[in-house]
């Protein structure tokens, strides 16, 4: 229900949520994290002198968790349910009256002609952008993490992107693809080639949407594989070389290895925000060409709600790309889980 | 200690409602009984306007504010940013009606205005024109009837606009053309083999925006010239034999590289890169200024085909009776000859009163500007939007998405079949059950 404005806070909150996936991990003993508040009383066998010290602890546990639960339950799991409700109903946005349709909203996405083409658009745009920008982040890290000169220039320039704002980024690609007297198109011209209509063509217009995405986003993977490789241990990979390793051994076997939680940490993160694109496709293509070339998941749900004025199929669809998400979340867990405990 | 924290808690919110209650006494002591609700709360003599400033007009709605406050002592207006565009505006009016503070005046499109007419959250204003006294003859009719429902009308025209027909007039002259735009489209194809002769490397004769950026606006005009449309009343007509030959001869035009067809069409014809362009009124100052070439404008092809567009200004229905007649008075205000002329020269839009051309500062304007008269001249012979565009929810996206499938080369009949039934059943699904039987 509130697909363009989420995505703005979305980077910080997803941090935290990782990092919350993170400290719950079961082996912590429950003297650290403690029961909930108002879950089972405290262990029987405590001395009876420390019992006001742990309701001292408990209350100062609760007055410092509060303003997070309440403002997760208000903005984060409140709207969520509120979503999940909507989506059975055919509710118009601004109509006062809601009537239930069961579940005839997801039975018309399962069975639309659209749905396939949002989909596709929105698998092709996310494994492209999480596998390019990660990988190419990673390069660059390395690359960067060398002694060199007016690295520190180069690595500014990487990450400056990714604090400009998507829609202006958006507004500025328009002059690099422009057909008629953009820049690539001037660079094809050197060469002899004629410039494809970026955004007349479908295959195209996508093309153009995830270059820019991943031109912008690239900077995140690239500071936060730099941080992790400047915290890896040298020591490691020196015993290795000692070893007569090859480089590329080193690197597969040594540094990844180490980069294991960073990877997971950013193959979690990109992949939400990439999901979650909507600033460069609003300004850059509106969707289009053709209705919905360029449209993904999260711009149907926009699309749907707020042009279409159908609030309740657009919330059908945030339901069924949360829940996609979740899985796809779970099983990135699950499968850095195994590989860690190996 | 749970029970301590419940008492506390619940004390803490109750001195909460408190301070609530108080602030609710401070802002609505004066105001009418009005039954509670934060929706009608408000303050008394203050008029809140939620604008998105369309043709970035800030400072001139704040002009017109100042000249009204002081016109009318007592009574206050605050304008609101509400939005970049009106979909944005529409987004947090909607917001306002779930449970918000309402305005007294909120910007509507011509896209927008109609599902809160529909859901009876505009109120429709001709009691509360005829109250005020206030002329509605003066008003463009075109313009004052596309916010005609079931007899009744829910806004004032506002920021309106219509396409004009751009041409440039040098590329006219090397193709041996005559200084004016096409009487219509047939015309304008018999014209096409002397442009394209005209035209140089990298430059197409027509261009028009793609179905991403409203070429279902422009299209209509084309429908329209054919005989055909999109609708009538709330029967989709795509599949009208008329309709379909528009669609084959936009189809055409592409086919043989006359037509192109482009993001913002604007941009290439200041450039040089386009003969000529439908595009909004509301370009004109732009084009104006980037073009460096004479730039001549014309009445749309099909004499008297030209679609309206733009805002509005509505009024709430969930507010008192003193805040509406307030509110009414401030829009009458806002669109009184004088000041239509003082934002119209401003931003482009087009003056909404018929007397406008009469005020000598318009007069003034329209000798300097003679490319501004040919759109004000051409407002006479407007036409207002198909329902199955403008009323019918996503309209515009819908048939944009169609159009773009027809000037890549699919077939115009099956597409505008699909057109029929999906407007059909959006309306059958979305509309008919509101409609007053």
């Amino acid at each position: 229900m509130t697909p363009p404005y989420r995505k703005h806070v979305g980077s910080g909150a997803r941090l935290s949520n990782v990092q919350s996936t993170q400290t719950q991990v079961p082996d912590r003993s429950d003297e650290v994290t403690g029961p909930p508040a108002g879950g089972p009383p405290p262990p029987v066998g405590e001395p009876p002198h420390r019992s006001s010290g742990r309701r001292w602890e408990w209350t100062l546990a609760g007055l410092l968790l509060a303003p997070n639960l309440v403002l997760l339950i208000v903005f984060t799991y409140r709207p969520l349910i509120d979503n999940f409700r909507l989506s059975f109903t055919d509710w118009n946005i601004s109509s006062p009256t809601i009537s239930w349709v069961g579940f005839s909203n997801y039975i018309e996405w399962f069975t639309r002609d659209d749905t396939k083409t949002v989909v596709l658009n929105t698998v092709i745009f996310t494994v492209a952008t999480v596998g390019i920008s990660m990988s190419l982040g990673l390069l660059l890290a390395l690359l960067l993490d060398q002694r060199l000169k007016g690295r520190n220039l180069v690595r500014s320039a990487i990450f400056a992107p990714f604090v400009i704002s998507g829609a202006a980024i958006g507004i500025a690609f328009q002059f690099v693809f422009d057909p008629s007297f953009g820049l690539v198109q001037d660079v094809l011209a050197r060469l002899g080639i004629a410039s494809p209509d970026f955004y007349q063509q479908s295959n195209w217009a996508l093309f153009m949407v995830t270059v820019t995405y991943i031109w912008k986003n690239l900077g995140y993977s690239f500071v936060i594989y730099l941080a992790a490789l400047q915290g890896r241990r040298a020591d490691l990979d020196e015993a290795a070389e000692i070893d007569g390793a090859s480089s590329w051994t080193r690197f597969r076997r040594v540094l990844m290895p180490q980069l294991r939680p960073t990877t997971f940490f950013l193959s979690i993160t990109v992949l939400l925000s990439s999901v979650q694109v909507f600033d460069i496709i609003y300004a850059m293509t509106r969707g289009g060409p053709v209705g919905n070339g360029t449209t993904t998941l999260v711009f149907q749900v926009y699309q749907e709600t707020f042009v279409n004025q159908r609030a309740g199929y657009g919330a059908t669809v945030a339901t069924v790309m949360f829940l996609v998400l979740l899985v796809v979340t779970v099983f990135q867990v699950r499968v850095m889980d195994k590989g860690s405990r190996k | 200690m749970n029970d301590v924290t419940r008492r506390g808690f619940l004390g803490g919110l109750a001195g909460v409602a408190g301070v609530a209650g108080l602030a609710a006494c401070a802002g609505g002591s004066t105001a009418p009984a009005s039954g509670g609700g934060g929706g009608q709360a408000g303050t008394a003599g203050q008029i809140e306007f939620w604008s998105n400033h369309p043709g970035t007009s800030k400072p001139v709605e704040q002009a017109i504010i100042k000249k009204f406050e002081a016109a009318n002592t007592g009574l206050k207006v605050k304008l609101v940013d509400a939005g970049q565009n009106y979909e944005e505006v529409a987004q947090k009016f909607n917001a306002a009606l779930a449970g918000g503070q309402l305005p007294d005046v909120v910007v509507a499109s011509d896209v927008t205005w109609f599902n809160f007419a529909l859901n009876k959250q505009i109120t429709p204003i001709d009691d509360l024109l005829a109250t005020a006294k206030v002329d509605t003859s003066d008003y463009v009719d075109a313009l004052f009837n596309d916010y005609n429902f079931s007899d009744k009308h829910y806004a004032l025209p506002y920021a309106r606009s219509t396409p004009l027909f751009y041409y440039n007039k040098d590329l006219w002259k090397k193709a041996g053309l005559e200084d004016r735009g096409p009487k219509d489209w047939d015309e304008f194809k018999a014209w096409a083999p002397k442009i394209k002769a005209a035209l140089g490397n990298g430059q197409v004769a027509l261009e028009m925006a793609d179905g991403s950026n409203y070429l279902d606006w422009y299209f209509q005009n084309m429908a329209w010239t054919f005989g055909g449309g999109y609708s009538k009343e709330w029967t989709p007509t795509f599949s009208d034999p008329n309709t379909i030959k528009a669609g084959q001869f936009l189809q055409g035009l592409a086919k043989d590289g006359t037509v192109k067809f482009n993001k913002s069409p604007e941009a290439d014809f200041s450039a040089g890169l386009a003969a000529c362009i439908m595009q909004s009124t509301g370009s004109l100052g732009g084009i104006t200024k980037d073009a460096k070439f004479d730039v001549g404008t014309a009445f749309l092809p099909g004499d008297g085909n030209c679609p309206t567009g733009g805002a509005g200004v509505a009024i709430p229905m969930n507010i008192s009776d003193e805040r509406k007649a307030n509110a009414l008075k401030f829009i009458a205000f806002l669109t009184n000859a004088e000041n239509t002329v003082t934002f119209t020269q401003a931003t482009g839009y087009m003056p909404v009163r018929k007397s406008a051309v009469d005020l000598p500062a318009e007069k003034a304007f329209l000798e300097k500007n003679p490319n501004a008269k040919t759109a004000i001249d051409q407002l006479a012979k407007t036409r207002s939007q198909d329902n199955a565009r403008v009323l019918l929810p996503g309209g515009g996206a819908r048939i944009g998405k169609g159009l773009d499938q027809v000037a890549q080369g699919q077939d115009v009949a099956t597409v505008f079949k699909g057109l029929d039934q999906q407007s059909q059943q959006v309306f059958d699904s979305q509309v008919k059950s509101k409609l007053p039987s």
